[in-house]
């Protein structure tokens, strides 16, 4: 039979340890260091209990990642592919050149000048001259009318500066096609803006589908992790039950629902760079065939190292928004019974 | 340690829980609560446990008003009290050690203080030979111990137990009963609701009697 203690005494109840009976409060610098040490370890024991959960079903947390990562994988393969597709077309700066054609009395000396005026232009990057000279040879040369020219009396080519603009916008491609107009010894300005704006067009259109495809998935995925999440949820709604009843915060019990969503997220955005550093290897051989046949050495430049990172940190906070968004939605409805 | 002034518990659908209960509990007492079902007890277990809160009146648990507390606060307040469940609660997926660790995990302590405090209070309830066991593995009445020494884990002011014998024969009921005397004689206030008057009877311990939401009796059992 235990000796009857007075109830005053907590820390002779039952469970207090020696320490906990000698020991008389902590100090205020080793409460918060012990704190900080007993929430760490509650996060390590909540995300080593996440792992040990996902591991304990593998194949349906390996296709909830697998589901994660082709929703992923899509917008950013695309969105790689379209970057390596603008390097194979070459810049678009280079498709927006403006023609500029001088007098047929401009001297080589004033075409040169306005060369070097333009290059000081905020909006110009690049400014080749071509002399007179110059024009009627490579005319010559792509026409295949050498021998009709050469009977001409006298070279009916101007000189011409070739001008690449900084930016293709265009407003701002007009605005500049207006200034160079503007210029002594300029006879004729020639913009493509059609050919312009069909490329911003084409741009814009693959980004919006990008932009649109790449919000569906995510909407999906949310979905997908916040289901997949709230069946874990609804598997342990008798434990949390009992953490609430006996002390468990809200934070407590959502934490390891947030770590499975982060794990969710990190095993999708793996496999996600994974496939597609595998997709670009698979789809390189026969783009680099194609290319060798228009002389081209061009190659995919496949997944780089900081597009692989942000797809993964993006996967990670995606898991734990969804998991987030499940669990406030569930947790609520969790009231202990 | 606990003061229930005039406290009600009306609820939505208008069935009245609690009928302005005046009762005064103190720290270190022993008492039952019994009376038919829907008589009150487990509500007033409830708004001990602020699961729910009072419609009117005061309810005073060591000194806060558990009708005004936050809900942030909440979890605190529960680490002050022991829930022992007539089904037990416990969690199947895990060992007896781990159930009865939960508490201490959630207050975050370390895992040295974990082990010592877990072998004490297995050490109480005669489990500690079966702290790596599964709670499957365990007849009914080691299970209800399991659930008491959780609840005890973490030296709880105030021990609750809803039907903790309800599951039980008589003499795993008279076992457990010891074992929440034992407690009690710890310095643990203990307040356990049931309806099996022959063990309270025998237990001569101060008895709460309600019926539909009033309170008829307040005495000792057995008398």
């Amino acid at each position: 039979m235990s000796k009857r203690i007075t109830p005053d005494q907590p820390g002779q109840r039952i469970g207090a340890t020696e320490r906990a009976k000698i020991d008389g409060p902590p100090v205020e610098n080793t409460a918060v260091l012990a704190q900080l040490k007993a929430w760490m370890i509650s996060h390590k024991f909540s995300c080593m209990d996440s792992l040990k959960r996902l591991l304990r079903q593998p194949f349906g947390s390996f296709f909830t990642c697998l589901v994660i990562a082709v929703a992923l994988s899509l917008p950013m393969g695309l969105t790689l592919l379209l970057k390596n597709l603008n390097e194979l077309g070459g810049t678009w700066q280079q498709a927006a050149q403006i023609s500029v054609f001088l007098d047929l009395n401009a001297k080589p000396a004033e075409g040169q000048a306005l060369q070097k005026r333009l290059l000081k232009h905020p909006s110009v990057a690049e400014v080749e001259w071509i002399s007179r000279e110059q024009a009627l040879e490579d005319f010559q040369s792509f026409s295949g009318l050498g021998q009709a020219l050469q009977d001409l009396p006298q070279n009916p080519l101007p000189s011409s500066l070739l001008v690449t603009p900084k930016q293709v916008d265009k407003a701002e491609l007009n605005r500049l096609a207006a200034d160079i107009q503007a210029l002594p010894k300029v006879q004729q300005v020639q913009l493509d803006i059609l050919w312009v704006e069909r490329l911003v067009a084409i741009l814009q259109l693959g980004e919006r589908f990008i932009f649109a495809l790449t919000v569906m998935l995510i909407a999906a995925l949310l979905l997908v992790v916040g289901n997949t999440i709230r069946l874990h949820i609804e598997n342990r709604r008798i434990e949390i039950e009992v953490i609430k009843l006996v002390g468990g915060t809200d934070s407590y019990v959502r934490r390891p629902f947030l770590y499975m969503g982060v794990l969710y997220g990190l095993g999708g955005g793996v496999l996600a760079w994974l496939m597609l550093l595998w997709g670009f290897s698979w789809l390189n051989e026969s783009v680099v065939q194609l290319a060798e046949l228009y002389g081209s050495d061009f190659s995919l430049a496949g997944v780089p190292i900081e597009d692989g990172f942000s797809l993964l940190f993006g996967a990670l906070l995606l898991g734990y928004f969804a998991a987030w968004l499940a669990v406030a939605k569930h947790l609520r409805e969790l009231l202990p019974s | 340690m606990i003061r229930f002034e005039k406290v009600a518990k009306r609820y939505p659908n208008g069935h009245i829980g609690l009928h302005e209960l005046s009762v005064h509990v103190r720290r270190g007492e022993f008492l039952f609560v019994t009376g038919h079902s829907g008589a009150g007890k487990t509500t007033l277990l409830r708004l001990l446990l602020a699961m729910e809160r009072p419609t009117s009146g005061k309810l005073l648990l060591a000194g806060q008003d558990l009708a005004k507390i936050r809900n942030s606060q909440i979890p605190f307040l529960r680490r002050q009290i022991g829930v022992v469940f007539q089904n037990h609660q416990l969690l199947f997926d895990r060992s007896v050690f781990d159930n009865v660790a939960l508490p201490l995990h959630i207050m975050g302590l370390g895992q040295d203080e974990i082990n010592a405090r877990v072998s004490q209070a297995l050490e109480h309830v005669s489990l500690k030979d079966k702290a790596m066991q599964a709670p499957a593995d365990l007849s009914t009445g080691q299970q209800q111990r399991v659930g008491i020494a959780r609840a005890i884990v973490h030296q709880p002011a105030l021990l609750l137990a809803d039907e903790p014998t309800g599951n039980l024969d008589p003499r795993l009921a008279a076992e457990i009963m010891a074992v929440f005397e034992d407690i009690n004689r710890h310095g643990t206030t203990v307040m356990i609701a049931s309806h099996d008057l022959a063990l309270i009877a025998r237990m001569r311990q101060r008895m709460l009697t309600l019926q539909r939401g009033r309170l008829i009796g307040d005495g000792e059992s057995g008398l």
